[in-house]
């Protein structure tokens, strides 16, 4: 038997929309993924439809694995990643949230270094309009004696619309002490400065906005397979919004 | 070209601009200078459309045209060109990308026909080579990491790519080494001395004059024109002070 | 005569030649007036009636007990707390024998003697001894007028005179009830409502005493204000409220500090502090916490749960939290700022020190609601031995907040391997304006710090002393400097034994 649904009182699901939760409710079991030692693993998630998904990920010792996720379609879209970091392995993450109209994008990982000296870097660029909610719950855990872990979590929301929201929560858990971990978390707006900048060189509001916007997710697609793709998925859905 | 009468302009509820009348033909170079606060950068927003720089009175014709009715990029479309005195960031977007966006745009406004990206380069390559900039800064993203000199530098590209009618250069000269003074002076003469062009030089010294000779020498105080003259009145400027002169 | 610099340093050698044993773990004898022992109407009857309150007072705090009944302690907190026996303590202790005093010198010598060893700063040990106008340290006497809370009862004011002649109302809670009822009735429970919490509630039912302070329209307070806190009796919970109104255009300054004697069995403590800026008014609110820790086995220590909040109601009105928290077993604790006024300013410094097996769960919520209001967050924590040391706050943005700023720093030191270091902050934004910027580090010492440092001649624990008050330095430089000097000292005392 499943558990019940989640309600806003788990901290997990504390930002998401209960309702579309509960109607995919229950959820099947996270997909299951182990990376074995030495071993290289690329994904790339493109939720455009609406989906929940869960990803079990175990990186060998020495073993890496990167994740790259587009976040934009439906009304309730998820990515949760669970991460487990063995010996000397490597976890990236690049993922980039847009939302318009009344949409709930989330982004929801847990990376737990188990064993000393491995490396974790997670970017998550979200950008909302209309009363679209978009969050990162990030959790960083550092085991007792996973000594040289390096661990970074860069954060970055733009709002264009009043009334859209964006929430983040890096969080750390760190019980040892030979360790490098580190989070920043900004949200804004475009600067007005740069938007004038490109407008006095000729480029129209709306153009000015989305090259902004482009810049704004730029990189996180590095190194993707799939990056012209993703790239180009992500202008797509940004012109839309502007 | 330009005609700008009894122009008031406020920033937030600042008056800075108090009655400026000022008026540019083609193939004229108009310098002007004054002292600090007297509204001189005021004047480079007022003119290109800064948000917060409101107008309050008098009126700004560009060949013929209410430059004041028209939005920021219409009035760079329309052939006028600010030289930010503090070139701005912006992380992720290569020069490249930006100038050919912000050239395409403005020949589109016109009616005239995108460059393709192989004529881009071209255009792009002649103008950083005739400033002596590397084409590797043209490939990184505008002004991010580059020294006060090189946001000049890359202004003058700027200028060079989108070839203007009207370019008002606001403290184009500070910032610069005796160098690049001269490699900024020289394309400013090259660009723009054009019988069918102008520039409103604004600066606080008269050492780019040196460079760029002036045809007309404007002082501005407390948000007008106080005095012009010929170039000459730069060297007086330089040897008596503001001051002396308001006195 | 000494200038502030030697006095730091001197706070910082003095930290380090602390032996382990806890500093302020003795107990005075006092004879002591309880409340029978254990929790329900009666035991709220009381302490009412102890205290001669008026009636509405008595039917506010039934209603409260009434409340807390049916809630739930909150189980959110990265805290391992056993249960508690709420019917195991006693919810009321006086100093008996002593009616209300009028100055400080008809306090009983024994009390006196307590404050003397808590190492009250030498400053207040004149003022207190009637030496006005003295100077200390090269720098002219700040003046501190203090209402001193021992166990339940606050037993003397200073200088109630001087703040009277300027407006200023600086009272027992108690006594303010009674005489400045409507003031009190207007303000008591709004910033911090009665169901807000399981603990704020049960403060309500049974706050036992604590501080009102009322500065007029447009006063700035002549002087700092101060309470110290103790719990001295055995198994006496202690259930502090403090009220402070700054009307408009004032300013105060008030200072908490606190320490416990050492004892075997664990002490509840559940203040609730309220603090209400209206337009242009300041309140700057700072607090060194050294309630005794527990022993290095985890055994005893104070369990701390304070709600502390603050409405900064007007525009340009600004409160600022500043907090040394070196002591208590638990540390439960988010001095908050609620930002309704235009252009309103929060700010929450704080420095958590945890080690052997302390667990603290401390931070802030800066709640914006006004245009342009902007807050600052500076979080140092430090983890030594077994212990756990959570920062955890909330930053939120309304959507008709235009041009919000925030911006916070949470850092964490790791000392040995085997403590916890922990960071939850919550960053919820709803207007586009706003520019919200968080940045966290964790770090250790390096070797290459201590081997420096030890090169120069100091030994490992004046070492870590001295790079654990520049690690918090940020914040120890928000206290006024005879609190920041106590402050540099305990920082080096609760660290003793964590480096080998």
């Amino acid at each position: 038997m499943s558990p019940a649904a989640p309600t806003r009182r788990d901290e997990a699901w504390r930002y998401s929309d209960i309702v579309a939760v509960a109607a995919a409710w229950p959820l099947p079991a996270p997909e299951s993924i182990i990376v074995p030692a030495s071993g290289n693993f690329a994904r790339t998630i493109v939720q455009d439809s609406g989906t929940i998904h869960q990803l079990d990920i175990a990186i060998g010792k020495g073993a890496t694995a990167a994740i790259h996720v587009l976040n934009t379609g439906g009304e309730y879209g998820r990515v949760e990643l669970n991460v487990t970091l063995h010996q000397g392995a490597d976890f990236k993450l690049g993922a980039v949230q847009i939302g318009g109209g009344s949409q709930t994008l989330e982004v929801v990982t847990t990376v737990t270094h188990a064993e000393p000296g491995a490396t974790s870097s997670q970017i998550v660029r979200s950008v909302l309009a209309g009363t679209a909610t978009g969050t990162y719950l990030g959790k960083v855990a550092v085991a007792r004696d996973a000594q040289q872990t390096d661990s970074v979590q860069s954060v970055k929301a733009m709002l264009l619309d009043r009334s859209a929201t964006a929430n983040a929560k890096p969080e750390l858990e760190i019980y040892a002490d030979d360790v490098k971990c580190a989070h920043g978390c900004a949200i804004g707006e475009l600067d007005p400065m740069g938007l004038f900048y490109l407008q006095a060189r000729g480029i129209a509001p709306a153009e000015a906005k989305k090259l902004m916007l482009q810049a704004f997710v730029a990189g996180v697609f590095e190194d993707a397979a799939d990056e012209e793709m993703l790239t180009e998925t992500a202008l797509k859905k940004l012109g839309e919004l502007v | 070209m330009l005609q700008i009468t009894n122009l008031h302009a406020n920033v937030g509820d600042k008056p800075i601009l108090k009655g400026l009348t000022l008026s540019l033909n083609a193939g004229e170079i108009h310098a002007i200078m004054g002292p600090n606060g007297a509204g001189k950068s005021t004047l480079g927003y007022v003119l290109s459309g800064r948000p917060g720089y409101e107008v309050t009175e008098g009126s700004v014709t560009f060949n013929g045209q209410d430059l004041l009715a028209l939005e920021p990029h219409e009035r760079a479309a329309a052939g006028l060109f600010l030289g930010f005195q503090y070139p701005v960031e912006i992380p992720g977007v290569s020069n490249v990308q930006f100038l050919r966006e912000a050239l395409n745009a403005q020949r589109k406004y016109r009616g005239e026909a995108p460059l393709s990206g192989g004529e881009f380069l071209k255009v792009a390559r002649e103008q950083a080579g005739a400033l002596g900039m590397d084409m590797d800064m043209l490939k990184r993203p505008v002004n991010v990491g580059f020294s006060g000199g090189e946001k000049k530098r890359n202004e003058m590209v700027q200028m060079g790519i989108i070839d203007p009618a009207l370019a008002i250069l606001d403290e184009t000269d500070s910032g610069l080494d005796i160098d690049a003074l001269r490699t900024v002076g020289d394309g400013i003469n090259r660009i723009m001395r054009k019988p069918d062009k102008a520039v409103l030089l604004i600066t606080h010294y008269q050492r780019l004059l040196d460079y760029v000779k002036p045809d007309f020498v404007h002082v501005l105080d407390g948000g007008r024109i106080t005095r012009t003259g010929g170039a000459e009145l730069a060297l007086e400027l330089e040897r008596d002070g503001y001051k002396e002169l308001a006195a | 005569m000494t200038n502030d610099i030697e006095i730091k340093d001197k706070a910082a050698w003095d930290a380090a030649e602390k032996v382990a044993d806890y500093e302020h773990g003795w107990s005075s004898d006092i004879e002591t007036d309880f409340a029978p022992k254990g929790l329900n109407e009666d035991t709220v009857r009381f302490i009412s009636a102890k205290k001669n309150e008026p009636e509405w007072m008595l039917e506010w705090r039934l209603k409260a007990f009434a409340m807390w009944k049916t809630m739930e302690a909150p189980d959110w907190a990265k805290l391992n707390v056993p249960p508690i026996d709420y019917q195991d303590a006693y919810y009321y202790a006086a100093p008996k024998a002593k009616p209300k005093l009028s100055s400080l010198d008809e306090v009983d010598p024994e009390i006196l003697r307590v404050y003397e060893k808590l190492g009250i700063p030498i400053a207040e040990q004149k003022l207190l001894a009637g030496v006005e106008g003295g100077e200390v340290g090269g720098l002219p006497q700040r003046r501190v007028a203090v209402d001193a809370v021992f166990d339940s009862v606050s037993v003397a004011t200073t200088f109630r005179a001087e703040l009277e002649r300027a407006g200023v109302i600086f009272r027992s809670i108690s006594e303010a009830i009674k005489e400045y009822p409507d003031l009190v009735r207007k303000y008591l429970g709004k910033i911090v409502p009665m169901h807000d919490n399981y603990f704020a509630t049960l403060n309500c039912a049974v706050f036992s005493d604590g501080t009102f302070v009322y500065i007029p329209e447009g006063v700035r307070c002549p002087m700092e204000l101060s309470t110290y806190f103790r719990i001295n009796a055995e198994n006496t919970g202690q259930f502090e409220r403090t009220l402070i109104v700054a009307d408009k255009g004032s300013y105060v300054s008030y200072l908490e500090g606190c320490t416990a004697p050492m004892r075997d069995e664990n002490q509840l403590h559940a203040a609730v502090v309220e603090l209400v800026a209206l337009d242009d008014a300041e309140i700057k609110y700072s607090t060194v916490q050294n309630w005794y820790p527990g022993d290095a086995e985890g055994k005893g220590g104070i369990y701390n749960f304070v709600t502390k909040r603050a409405l900064c109601q007007g525009r340009n009105s600004k409160v600022s939290w500043t907090q040394v928290e070196t002591g208590s077993a638990v540390t439960w604790k988010y001095p908050s700022c609620v930002l309704n006024g235009e252009n309103s300013v929060g700010e929450f410094y704080s420095v958590a020190v945890t080690n052997n097996y302390q667990q603290a769960d401390t931070g802030t919520k800066m709640i914006h609601n006004g245009k342009g209001s902007r807050s600052t967050i500076v979080s140092k924590g430090i983890s030594a031995g077994h212990s756990n040391n959570t920062y955890r706050g909330l930053v939120r943005v309304a959507p008709n907040a235009e041009g919000v700023r925030n911006f916070t720093q949470c850092d964490s030191l790791l000392l040995g391997s085997l403590s916890g270091a922990h960071t939850v902050p919550y960053i919820e934004v709803r207007n586009p304006s706003a520019q919200i910027e968080h940045e966290a580090t964790t770090s250790k010492i390096s070797d290459d710090q201590m081997f420096y440092a030890m090169a120069r001649g100091l030994n490992a624990e004046e070492a870590v002393a001295l790079i654990v008050n520049g690690f918090a330095k940020e914040v120890l430089q928000q206290l006024p400097m005879e609190f920041a000097v106590e402050a540099q000292k305990l920082l080096g005392i609760s660290l003793e034994g964590s480096v080998g």
